[in-house]
């Protein structure tokens, strides 16, 4: 069924960042999407580099600073099932929640869910994919009813992950080990737009594994949420998802920072929406105006305009929740 | 109280009918209606049921098959000196492999090779490979290589109609000339209404998902071959092999089981049953093909897609006046009638003089159609039932009313018209309406503001199915052991409706025994008797009405035992059972009666068994048989997202006698599971450019989940046995029940959309649906 691999379990991140190195080598965290990867033969693996021994990268801890250290290896069962995720970041415990099905989150890895691969059906399916190496996209003229309205180029995927937009919207930051050592960067440059590489979902260098996300503490009365709709109501992707970090100081909003899922290859941070929310009292009026102002710019293809009205919908009932009336 | 392994009747066990004769309507029964859990239940649930796909022998290969990857190609070459050189691979068949050179009838005159180089759909078989393991065969159908030279593909119905289709066979895509059918006068009905409607409807192909894939096990022995085929029919499947490979019936055994779903999928024999025999044969040993889950989504059938006009006229006070609909859709690659019986509920469901149907059939690069729950039906009833509530929006009706102003008591689509021996319609329609408060309902959905994003609909949909009555061959018999046990011995598979334990207690009920003193033996063509594949919904009257007349033969012989041992006549003795009783006795001499314990019979003690056989008998002249249904919805629609939550459901059915209720429920329940993944989810999704299959795996292709589907689904059965019909007095239930789901729900919707008149009227309704057609009719 799979190419033959061989099987590498390091004892150690140094020894997992050494054995990385080589292109056709894989983390295996949870597995649960590479391999579907493997038996699709989507792209070539010789060693499968498992991350099973590598305590450390499991588990949730409090960070100095008062925010949270989550562990690649932490399954989404554990982020969304945390008392300290749901009391701190609601949201986050929300979208984590919000992935896929119960086993799927037994599963599946925080980091895993941030490098997992496209469900684009032409990229998983058995076609001539770009970013497989084919010649082109085709999604641009094919069946595109799930692919993106923001951010396209080259390749019109969308970014899977139900985390990856909260993350960001919470500013999280990702650390990252290498044959060089450690270093750290924003979550939103973990994502390599299709522009600059359409055949690369991340920036992780060879031999670059996700090790902790950190959260920065809470800011004092902001509050989070996901909020997410698919073709079914379990065990699927988001067709739009939005996901909020808002601060509202009476009745104006001081802070916000809006990502969408299922709008770009990359979590789609909406900074038309925020900048015309910040400093604005939180009416129906401006609810609307910000709706319309996540979607400017939006550029859908022959099959997936549906998009624009479903996320002005979607950020409607969001923000509304958090009108006073 | 009975003896061990009797019942207590709760009204005297039923006596046979003379030789000959049917047996009597039952009255009263004990078992039969009651709420029995399936006598295989244990075995399924524990794990320890056998299925084909479980079977396992000695030094049995594992066999792969390779497919076309392409809607339309010619294989130019084939080579597979690098696969054969792979570990473990015992052979490879191509079109080249003497015995592979046969044909394989898909019927309508179509019989290409069984590999043929000229490739017609996505799936087509191109080679197979036997290997000690299936990773190795599956890795030898990789290593094969094949030059396939791709051609154009015809995958969209209209666009195939069209001059500069690509044909898929020479002499242009129209499948068969277009089919209509008239009654009445058209023009005459249309000028005579009060209102009159044309709405353009369209249902998406919806794929077969059965939880167990398609797939067999072949192992010759000597020249006799058997066959293990997850199926819904062993009798056709053999029928088919022996035909194929030019065997005696005699020498291709093919043996059921049990079946991990059908729906129709499992009623024909598949090109793999064909296959595997001839691997094993070549190889000498046994060899177990299942096809992936991708190959069975791929070739393994699927309701067709339907693009439907249609028109429905009525006078002011609701009576149908002129009905008309036309249909295009496809059978796929090698005919197959892929518009079948989409018409019929137009033509039948509602009292109309003046009908006129049209079918078109187009030749697709695609996969051939196969049955699929109800053909035809739910898409019929997708258009139908929608022009019915919009025909009562226009006369300011009550939809249930508009039905009910339309009932028939004749099937105006057959022939001559003939009579229903039972029609639950109108009463479906109106106990189902009081059982699920329709009016309060309606009213209440009324009430909500325009301005509500989050809105609840109300709406209902009705039905009748084609075959109710079931109909010859069937033949079942009975065994009782010495011991008082019985052996039932049946054809018939049971695809999951529960036919075993309802066979079991239409037995038990006959005999008085209890359900654990009966052993099934069926669907194995070496020891059991012919039977028609279950499908159609008549495996119940057709079997049913079969086990009662065996059961009853059985009684018979057993009072003619009795009668000799006792020097009595037949006549004054009852059978109870446990004994036989000789009437009257104890009134005449004041003391306990006369009677002997079956087991006591001489007769059984020295012949060691009594045998009864049972022949479904022919149905009624001039009458027709159907099952008639309504289902109920209620809806919650996000007018800002277009989520779509099904509430609750009310299903109310009338099938004549509910057999068992569990199972009846079983079927209610999962009827409206399955039509709410088509009125909501389900779409197969065809790359327009290459006609390739798009959502190949389960979390592309949307079957619904747990969480889709109604939280509160009731099952509301109209008990109305139609003794006319048969002895059972049962009609078919499964799939009745998946006709109006779809519509149900699509009036619903239409009902919380009321404010903006939109009706969603494509299959299935997505979110992206739903939002565009809010977004045209608020620019409107
Ligand atoms: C049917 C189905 C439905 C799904 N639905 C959803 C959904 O609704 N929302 C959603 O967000 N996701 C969904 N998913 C995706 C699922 O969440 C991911 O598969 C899962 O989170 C991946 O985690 P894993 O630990 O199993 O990753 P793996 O499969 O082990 O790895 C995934 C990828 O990430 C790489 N990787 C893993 N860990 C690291 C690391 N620490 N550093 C660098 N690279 C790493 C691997 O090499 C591999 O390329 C779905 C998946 C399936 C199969």
């Amino acid at each position: 069924m799979f190419e033959d691999f061989a099987y590498a379990r390091p004892e150690s991140v140094a020894q997992a960042a050494q054995l990385l190195q080589d292109e056709t080598a894989h983390a295996l965290a949870g597995g649960s999407d590479l391999l579907g990867c493997l038996r699709e033969r989507i792209f070539p693996v010789k060693t499968i580099v498992s991350l099973s021994s590598l305590k450390e990268l499991r588990g949730i801890a409090r960070t100095a600073e008062g925010g949270l250290s989550l562990g690649a290896l932490t399954t989404l069962a554990e982020v969304a099932g945390s008392t300290e995720v749901q009391t701190l970041y609601p949201g986050l415990a929300q979208a984590a929640a919000e992935v896929a099905s119960p086993q799927l989150r037994n599963q599946g890895t925080l980091g895993g869910n941030l490098c997992q691969k496209t469900r684009c059906w032409y990229y998983r399916g058995d076609f001539d994919c770009l970013r497989k190496g084919g010649a082109s996209c085709l999604a641009v003229h094919g069946e595109n009813h799930l692919h993106c309205i923001f951010g396209g180029d080259a390749c019109y995927m969308v970014h899977p992950s139900d985390t990856a937009p909260m993350l960001q919207a919470l500013q999280a930051t990702v650390w990252v080990a290498g044959p060089a050592g450690d270093r750290s960067l924003p979550l939103e440059q973990l994502f390599m737009p299709p522009a600059q590489d359409p055949t690369r979902e991340t920036t992780l260098q060879p031999g670059e594994l996700v090790t902790h996300i950190h959260l920065p503490p809470p800011m004092a009365g902001q509050q989070t949420s996901y909020r997410k709709v698919r073709a079914r109501r379990s065990w699927d992707f988001a067709l739009a998802g939005v996901a909020l970090a808002v601060i509202i100081e009476d009745e104006i909003v001081t802070s916000c920072r809006m990502v969408l899922s299922g709008a770009a290859p990359f979590p789609w941070q909406a900074t038309q929406a925020e900048a015309l929310l910040t400093g604005a009292a939180l009416t129906r009026e401006r609810v609307r105006a910000a709706a319309s102002a996540a979607m400017q710019g939006a550029e859908p293809l022959t099959h997936n305009a549906y998009k624009i009205e479903l996320f002005k919908g979607i950020i409607q009932e969001e923000l509304a929740r958090l009108v006073r009336e | 109280m009975a003896d061990s392994g009797y019942f207590d009747p709760v009204s005297p066990l039923i006596q046979p009918a003379r030789p000959g004769e049917a047996p009597h309507p039952w009255g009263h029964t004990t078992l039969i209606g009651q709420r029995i859990p399936r006598v295989d239940a244990y075995e399924r649930v524990s794990g320890a049921a056998v299925f084909p796909s479980d079977v396992q022998l000695p030094g049995m290969l594992h066999a792969a098959i390779l497919h076309c990857p392409y809607a339309h190609a010619i294989v130019r070459r084939l080579e597979t000196t690098r696969a054969k050189a792979l570990p473990g691979v015992r052979d490879i068949i191509t079109a080249e492999t003497p015995e592979a050179k046969i044909s394989w009838p898909y019927g309508e005159g179509y019989a290409p090779p069984l590999f043929d180089t000229q490739l017609r759909f996505e799936g087509e078989e191109v080679a197979a490979v036997a290997a000690e393991t299936p990773w190795q065969a599956w890795d030898a159908v990789r290593a094969l290589e094949v030059q396939f030279d791709e051609r154009p593909a015809a995958v969209a119905e209209r666009l195939a109609l069209t001059e500069k289709a690509p044909n898929v066979h020479p002499g242009g895509n129209l499948a068969r000339p277009i089919q209509t059918y008239a009654r009445g006068d058209l023009g005459k009905g249309l000028a005579e209404a009060a209102v009159v409607l044309s709405g353009s409807f369209r249902t998406a192909s919806q794929l077969h998902i059965p939880l167990e894939r398609h797939g067999c096990v072949a192992m010759w022995d000597g020249d006799g071959l058997t066959v293990w085929e997850s199926t819904q029919g062993v009798f056709p499947v053999q029928e088919q092999l022996a035909a194929v490979l030019g065997l005696p019936l005699t020498r291709v055994r093919v043996r059921g089981g049990y079946v991990g779903g059908g729906f129709g999928s499992k009623l024909q024999t598949s090109k793999y049953a064909v296959i595997a025999a001839i691997l094993a044969r070549r190889t000498g040993r046994p060899v177990k093909l299942f096809l992936s889950r991708e190959q069975t989504m791929l070739s393994m059938g699927l309701r067709p897609a339907a693009i439907m006009e249609m028109q429905l006229a009525a006078k002011g006070d609701g009576s149908l006046t002129a009905t008309s609909l036309s249909v295009l859709a496809s059978g796929g690659a090698y005919g197959g009638a892929g518009s079948a019986l989409v018409d019929w509920l137009a033509k039948d469901l509602y009292r109309c003089p003046n009908v006129r149907t049209e079918l078109t059939d187009v030749m697709l690069h695609s996969q051939p159609a196969r049955p699929f729950r109800a053909p035809g039906y739910p898409q019929g009833a997708w258009a139908l039932e929608q022009m019915m509530d919009r025909l009562a929006d226009a006369l300011g009706m009550d939809p249930v009313a508009l039905r009910l102003q339309n009932i028939p008591t004749v099937s105006q689509a057959r022939d001559g018209s003939p009579a229903y021996t039972t029609t639950g319609l109108k009463a479906c329609l109106e106990e189902g309406a009081a059982a699920f408060g329709w009016q309060e309902s309606r009213q209440r959905t009324a009430a909500q503001p325009a301005t509500f994003t989050t809105r609840r609909g109300v709406g209902m949909a009705a039905c009748n199915w084609l075959v109710g009555g079931g109909f010859p061959p069937a033949t079942v018999v009975l065994k009782l052991l010495g011991d008082g046990s019985i052996i039932l011995n049946m054809g018939a598979s049971d695809i999951g409706g529960g036919t075993k334990t309802i066979m079991a207690m239409v037995a038990a009920e006959e005999l008085g025994v209890t359900l654990d003193r009966i052993h099934i033996e069926h669907a194995d063509t070496a020891t059991t008797q012919y039977a028609t594949a279950s499908g159609g919904s008549k495996t119940v009257p057709t079997e049913a009405p079969a086990v009662r007349e065996a059961a009853q033969e059985l009684k018979r012989q057993l009072l003619g035992w009795a009668a000799e041992e006792l020097g009595v006549k037949a006549e004054a003795l009852r059978y109870e059972g446990a004994s036989i009783v000789v009437i009257n006795h104890q009134e005449k001499k004041g003391k306990s009666p006369k009677r002997i314990a079956v087991t006591n019979l001489a007769r059984l003690r020295q012949q060691r068994v009594a045998m009864g056989v049972g022949h479904k008998r022919a149905n009624p002249k001039n009458k027709a048989i159907c099952p008639f249904g309504a289902q109920f919805c209620e809806v919650e629609v996000n007018t800002l997202t277009g989520e779509v939550r099904v509430v609750r459901f009310l299903a109310c059915h009338e099938s004549g006698r509910v057999m068992n209720r569990l199972t009846y429920d079983c079927q209610v329940h999962g009827g409206v599971v399955m039509g709410t993944g088509f009125a909501l989810t389900e779409a197969r999704i065809l790359d327009a450019a290459s006609g390739k299959l798009c959502n190949r795996n389960l979390h592309d292709y949307k079957l619904p989940t747990m969480l889709d589907v109604a939280t509160q689904t009731v099952s509301l059965p109209l008990k109305l046995p139609d003794d006319a019909a048969n002895s059972a007095g049962a009609k078919g239930l499964g799939e009745p029940v998946v006709v109006p789901t779809a519509p149900a729900i699509a009036n619903a919707v239409a009902d919380a959309l009321r404010p903006w008149q939109v009706r969603c009227t494509a299959t299935p309704i997505t979110p992206a649906a739903l939002l565009q057609a809010l977004a045209a009719a608020k620019e409107a």
